[in-house]
């Protein structure tokens, strides 16, 4: 995909406090807190040095801030015979902070879902309203493969501005590309001019990104695994592996492309209620269990399965996208250690 | 909201029908006098119903488009939110939004003779074609409609089954129930056991099914023996649904989702879809 760059600097490490000085002081900045030791959470910041720059990914992906885990989608008052229909809170506006290549391409994989014939405003409105600040790699994680996907892990097109550091460790300032009018916008409010890069900065960024896709330890070429789902829909591959999936739904829950929903009606005291469309997960079994209580995906291996083909194979043939962005997430999740990127191999090796 | 696809259109229930223990016929009619204008629907389309304080649900249309003035939902008391409608009454309302899927093939439908099989509440699909069928007379060929239910109280569409559809010009109507019944002198046994008594040619015709799975499988079985090719058999497929629209991922039977791509499909369609509805 190409990226399409209005203009293009460098800033140093002390610009990005004051890029990010005036949506923290309006309440609007959410980026990446160590929260715990271990755990990285894009949460609402409004001391920008309580942002951290030091991390591989966070812990759950951004994607909440444009897809709620639980968003009430219309409300009523009155309930009964005669109810009246209310709308829901308006969404505020918002910069995000630190969203990584893996998680901006998890945009791109979303928006046919939430576009298409039906545009789902709510999807929308949150887009128009997020000023999305893209922060290139500086080292991949143990379980990173987005380049497998072709994604850079320096640059994106999703974002708004996107910042590439420089040097690792990023004190060496960004290469700043601005990518929109919204980014155009946020830079000019800060103040923050962007310098002239000594070297062109699309060669910058290919030398950045040469350097870290060198330094990616999984390798996987998924090149024809889509085939899979007409090769080895049957195949006793999918209930082998499902015999240790807990059905936790963990890896739907950290992932960046995930996008099932469950949609929950919840009714006041007063009569009044309202609508909400809630984050579910199809490898828990009501997923598909019918009223009737048929259910299509029965048992763990037809759910795992879903999942995984989900992913590989079924968005990529309606929409022409790779479901995974290679962020790794589930991976560094599951206890059981289910690994999508061994069941790539897995189902190449089984087809060849 | 407008333009919003999740947001429903308000319905007030103008005429509830008994139609047996279990189900009951709700007649609608869309409160925004634009919205009532604009739902035009096909026979086989869905429609998400509200029962606001219980969610939604994916309800087939049972009425025909040829009747404009009001839209009907056959629905089977079967869990929490048809439990909660079925203590409607009259002049309650309903949110409602739609029509989704792709519906019964008509343009392929026309001029030809039409064999419809259905089993229980399957028949409520099925209803709204075979009105629109009745209601365009001239434009289609023969019709038979082979009924089946667990007894006669179990029986939909009474009115319509025994008086409306048998006196229609070129229409058979064979109805059965799976156990004798006292004060019951029509045919006896399940329906694919009929339909191989009954042994309708399969030259030139559409064979149309909606029923419990298990039916489903063995009229189709039926039908093959009976010379009608996959491409002529059509049925209507019953998935979970939240969105209708192609979005909360529950109703995909591999890549294909059945809201927006179904829920009707040919057998051909269907073989060629992996084995998971």
């Amino acid at each position: 995909m190409s990226v399409t760059t209005l203009t293009a600097g460098v800033m140093s490490r002390e610009d990005l406090a004051r890029l990010l000085a005036g949506p923290a002081s309006e309440g609007q900045l959410t980026a990446p807190v160590r929260v715990a030791p271990e755990v990285v959470l894009f949460v609402p910041v409004r001391d920008p040095d309580a942002i951290t720059l030091d991390y591989v990914n966070s812990t759950v992906p951004p994607k909440e801030y444009l897809f709620p885990r639980a968003e009430k989608i219309l409300g009523w008052r009155g309930s009964g015979p005669q109810p009246e229909l209310v709308l829901p809170p308006e969404p505020q506006p918002l910069v995000l902070f630190g969203v990584r290549p893996c998680d901006l391409r998890a945009i791109t994989v979303l928006e046919p879902v939430f576009g298409g014939p039906y545009p789902d405003l709510y999807w929308r409105r949150r887009r128009e309203l997020t000023t999305i600040v893209g922060l290139g790699c500086t080292e991949p994680g143990p379980y990173c493969f987005c380049v497998a996907w072709g994604i850079s892990p320096v640059a994106a097109p999703e974002a708004d501005l996107m910042l590439t550091p420089l040097e690792p460790p990023a004190a060496g300032g960004y290469l700043v590309a601005v990518q929109s009018a919204k980014g155009e916008e946020l830079l000019r409010r800060s103040g923050v001019g962007l310098e002239a890069a000594g070297t062109e900065p699309g060669v910058l960024r290919e030398r950045r990104a040469a350097e870290l896709t060198a330094r990616f330890r999984r390798l996987i070429d998924p090149t024809g695994v889509e085939r899979a789902a007409e090769r080895l829909f049957e195949h006793p591959y999918w209930r082998e592996l499902a015999r240790r999936c807990l059905g936790c739904g963990i890896c739907t829950f950290l992932c960046p492309t995930c996008h099932c929903f469950n949609v929950i009606d919840r009714t006041a005291p007063d009569g009044s209620g309202g609508r909400y469309r809630c984050w579910d997960s199809c490898l828990f079994e009501r997923f598909t269990l019918q009223a009737s209580g048929h259910n299509p995906r029965p048992t763990r291996a037809e759910r795992l399965r879903n999942r995984l083909l989900h992913k590989l194979s079924y968005h990529r043939t309606r929409y022409g996208l790779e479901g995974c962005t290679g962020c790794g997430r589930c991976v560094a999740a599951c206890p059981v250690n289910i690994d999508i990127a061994e069941v790539v191999a897995d189902l190449k090796g089984l087809m060849t | 909201m407008t333009g919003n696809p999740l947001w429903p259109h308000l319905a007030t229930i103008v005429k509830i029908v008994d139609e047996t223990p279990d189900v009951k016929t709700f007649r609608v009619v869309l409160d925004d006098p634009g919205a009532r204008e604009n739902f035009r629907h096909r026979p086989g389309q869905v429609a998400l119903l509200s029962v606001f304080g219980q969610g939604e649900a994916t309800i087939s249309i049972s009425s025909s488009p040829t009747r404009r003035d009001y839209l009907e939902f056959s629905v089977r008391r079967v869990g929490r939110l048809t439990g909660a409608l079925h203590q409607f009454e009259e002049g309650y309302k309903i949110g409602l939004r739609g029509p989704y899927g792709n519906g019964f093939p008509l343009e392929e439908l026309r001029g030809r003779d039409l064999l419809f099989v259905g089993g229980g509440i399957g028949l409520a699909p099925l209803r709204s074609l075979i009105n629109y069928v009745l209601d365009r007379r001239d434009d289609f060929g023969s019709v038979e409609i082979v009924y089946g239910a667990r007894s006669v109280a179990d029986l939909c569409f009474k009115e319509e089954l025994f008086t409306v559809w048998p006196k229609a010009p070129g229409v058979r109507v064979y109805t059965t129930i799976d156990r004798p019944e006292y004060g019951w002198d029509g045919h006896v046994g399940f329906v694919p056991a009929y339909l191989a008594e009954l042994a309708p040619s399969g030259a030139g015709r559409y064979a149309l099914i909606c029923g419990p799975p298990i039916m489903i499988r063995l009229v189709l079985q039926e039908l093959a023996g009976l010379g009608f090719p996959p491409e002529r058999i059509v049925t209507t497929l019953e998935l979970k649904m939240k969105c209708g629209i192609g979005k909360c991922g529950r109703c995909n039977i591999g890549s294909t989702m059945v809201c927006t791509e179904g829920p009707v499909f040919n057998l051909a369609r269907l073989q060629a879809l992996p084995p998971e509805y």
